[in-house]
């Protein structure tokens, strides 16, 4: 210490070299930390008994979905069952898969996740789900098998389907005349050029091309570079008709009710949500078949709380719930025991809610796994960008 | 630091080291621990996705250039990134061109309600963004206050509104300058707020017209003010997301929206971390560039007598 002022002798020691030094360990730590997210260690929790767990469930889910928002309070048999017998889980809420994602491989370990079932193949690949134990699941045999069937990677069971809809396009029936018989190619009708709304997903609008185009887009093989190519010119050129890609179901709602829009890919709930505001509407039944969506549950590998799990999923799937969320949001169940007296017959006729065959081909395109998602990104994103 | 030393009367050692003392590590060592933790770190964390070296997959994660490649091989990105910064750069100058005569305004014309009229300036940012983006959707949409007004003084029909209003590229561009006008402004008032009146009265003293003595004299003066009000448009909006995502429509989509699809639904980290730093690297060199072109403006207004 050469200067006048005392100084505490530690302090010396911090010189601008060693500050560095200290950042750039910190810097390491927290880097190594973000890398070394991914453990592959087994599969937990199999054994024992739901005694033995601590029962604090967490569930990654859907705003909407959670007690007691889902089923009510006093609904009997939905979630109150499981609440009275353990203890009410903890949610987190998702907005998207792939954010659910995103959060899961960021560190995050909810038990139980309530992805669609297109993303489940990517929570196998992110090692981060194990199959459930179909004989814990009393409701199981009542699901609908072509969606239980759809939930199944190598054979095994990863994803319990649970709630499900169309997604189809809806229209303003006082402001537009479909052109023949009722058909995606509404969403290309130049007579309705600024008033038409396309949803803003990397892979769904080249799906309904390929359907338009009388392929079948769900097979994979189809997709040559060069069928690709085709379909993206074909969006762009179609791109001068659309007012906007919407990304939020709400924000389209919006757009229907004041007009900005009459045309567009539109969820159940959008169009229960226009009915409700005494819009003239209509669902449209496209003569190649409706897309659809189909979500449920995967069970995390490394739970804690695997027989609560199952016993939540195992309320979640029964014919008690069913009976709640097809009047309340318009949504179908895979339960398929459920008794459907108290729904409005005309939500029940919009939506096939009486027709286990509903979801099959080619009247439906239930949603699955697209391999090469990023291949199709790429080229929604160049639709976009032009 | 030295100033306590400056005042007391006994005279400091003339050679005195500089060290660090506790008071520069306290007051620099949090925002810069801060700044490698959440800045410095992430950074690194993106530069591996970009590469290949981190994977969303993990088991996918292979050193690879051909994210790098793909993009800068004329990609439809990087085409987005320059129409990005088109639109970026149009909002900047129709942002600066407003915002100088409020400035201007405040700073020269309107002594007595001048902090009044600032209070005004910075008002909207009492509001949250995304309620002010909001409101701009209820003034632009086809039922909105603007349409509607149209459509009242029969100016155009109901079934025809104003095109390009909103969802579209000009929506964007309209927004975008109502939301930065009063981050323009301020940098350009500090600036003519601090000008040196007497130089205006030697100027009309010199017989100088207004007109000559603005163009002469408040006019390069303030460039500092202009440049630093570009920056703080030019800069947050080549990233937009927020606005595009609202009021963009088909045309308005920036580079901002890319990456947030390309982490988002596509889960192709490896490209939106090549697109998030190349959008880093272009910003920083702009940044070195507005700061010597900030040095030459301020030695090319500096009183050289």
């Amino acid at each position: 210490m050469t200067g006048s002022k005392p100084q505490p002798s530690w302090e010396s020691a911090i010189n601008r070299r060693r500050f560095v030094e200290l950042g750039m360990l910190a810097a390491g730590t927290t880097f190594l930390a973000a890398c070394g997210g991914s453990s592959s260690g087994g599969a937990t929790g199999a054994s024992g008994t739901i005694a033995d767990e601590p029962g604090n469930l967490s569930v990654l889910e859907w705003a909407g979905y959670e007690y007691p928002a889902y089923g009510g309070k006093t609904a009997t048999g939905v979630l109150q069952g499981y609440v009275d017998s353990y203890q009410a889980p903890k949610y987190t809420f998702l907005t998207s898969d792939d954010q659910a994602l995103a959060k899961v491989r960021a560190g995050f370990k909810p038990d139980i996740v309530h992805p669609c079932v297109s993303y489940v193949q990517d929570w196998v690949d992110l090692d981060a789900i194990q199959p459930w134990d179909t004989a814990l699941l009393k409701n199981f045999g009542d699901l609908n098998p072509s969606l239980v069937k759809g939930g199944q990677v190598d054979g095994k069971q990863y994803f319990i389907p649970a709630d499900w809809g169309f997604s189809s396009p809806l229209y303003r029936s006082d402001k537009v005349e479909p052109d023949g018989e009722e058909s995606w190619n509404l969403f290309y009708d130049k007579r309705y050029k600024g008033k038409i709304s396309w949803w803003d997903s990397p892979v769904e609008n080249f799906l309904i091309y390929g359907y338009t185009q009388g392929f079948d887009p769900y097979d994979f093989a189809n997709w040559t570079d060069t069928q690709l190519t085709d379909a993206t010119k074909f969006l762009i050129e179609k791109k001068k008709l659309v007012r906007n890609f919407w990304s939020s179901g709400t924000d389209f709602d919006a757009d229907v009710a004041n007009g900005n829009v009459w045309v567009g890919y539109a969820w159940g709930g959008s169009y229960t949500a226009a009915k409700a505001k005494g819009l003239e509407v209509v669902y449209s039944e496209p003569k190649e078949g409706r897309l659809s969506w189909n979500c449920g549950f995967v069970l995390a590998k490394e739970t804690k709380n695997y027989h609560h799990a199952h016993a939540y999923v195992d309320d979640w799937i029964g014919a008690a719930s069913a009976a709640w969320i097809i009047p309340n949001y318009a949504y179908g169940h895979s339960n398929t025991a459920v008794a459907l007296g108290g729904v409005d017959p005309a939500l029940v006729s919009a939506f096939h809610l009486d027709d286990p065959t509903a979801l099959e081909e080619p009247k439906a395109h239930i949603e699955r796994y697209v391999p090469d998602r990023r291949r199709f990104a790429k080229a929604w994103d160049e639709v976009k960008a032009a | 630091m030295s100033s306590d030393t400056d005042t007391v009367p006994t005279p400091a050692p003339p050679t005195r080291r500089r060290r660090v003392d506790l008071g520069t590590f306290g007051l620099v060592g949090p925002p810069v621990v801060w700044l490698v933790v959440f800045f410095v770190v992430p950074v690194i964390i993106a530069g591996a996705f970009s590469v290949g070296i981190l994977a969303f997959f993990q088991d996918e994660a292979a050193f690879s250039l051909d994210g790098w490649i793909d993009f800068l091989d004329g990609s439809a990105y990087l085409h987005l990134f320059w129409k990005s910064a088109r639109m970026s750069l149009i909002v900047s100058v129709i942002a600066v061109l407003l915002a100088y005569p409020v400035a201007y305004f405040m700073a020269l014309c309107a002594p007595k309600r001048k902090y009044v009229l600032l209070l005004m300036i910075i008002a909207p940012f009492f509001v949250s963004y995304f309620l002010r983006l909001l409101a701009m959707k209820v003034i632009l949409g086809d039922q909105g206050v603007i349409n509607s007004l149209a459509y009242w003084l029969g100016l155009r029909d109901p079934d025809d509104p104003i095109p390009a209003l909103i969802y579209s590229q000009p929506a964007v561009i309209i927004t975008l300058v109502f939301v930065y006008v009063p981050l323009v402004a301020l940098p350009i008032f500090v600036v003519l707020e601090n000008l040196d009146r007497r130089l205006l009265e030697a100027a009309t003293d010199l017989g100088a017209s207004r007109l000559t003595a603005f163009r002469a004299v408040t006019l390069p003066l303030s460039l500092p003010g202009v440049l630093a009000g570009f920056i703080f448009v030019f800069v947050p909006t080549l990233g937009e997301y927020f606005t595009p995502l609202l009021v963009g429509g088909t045309g308005g989509f920036m580079f901002g929206n890319s990456i947030a699809d390309l982490y988002g639904p596509s889960l192709d980290w490896q490209t939106g971390s090549v697109l998030s730093i190349f959008l880093l690297a272009v910003i920083a060199l702009l940044m070195v560039l507005f700061g010597l072109a900030g040095r030459f403006l301020a030695f090319r207004s500096a009183p050289t007598g």
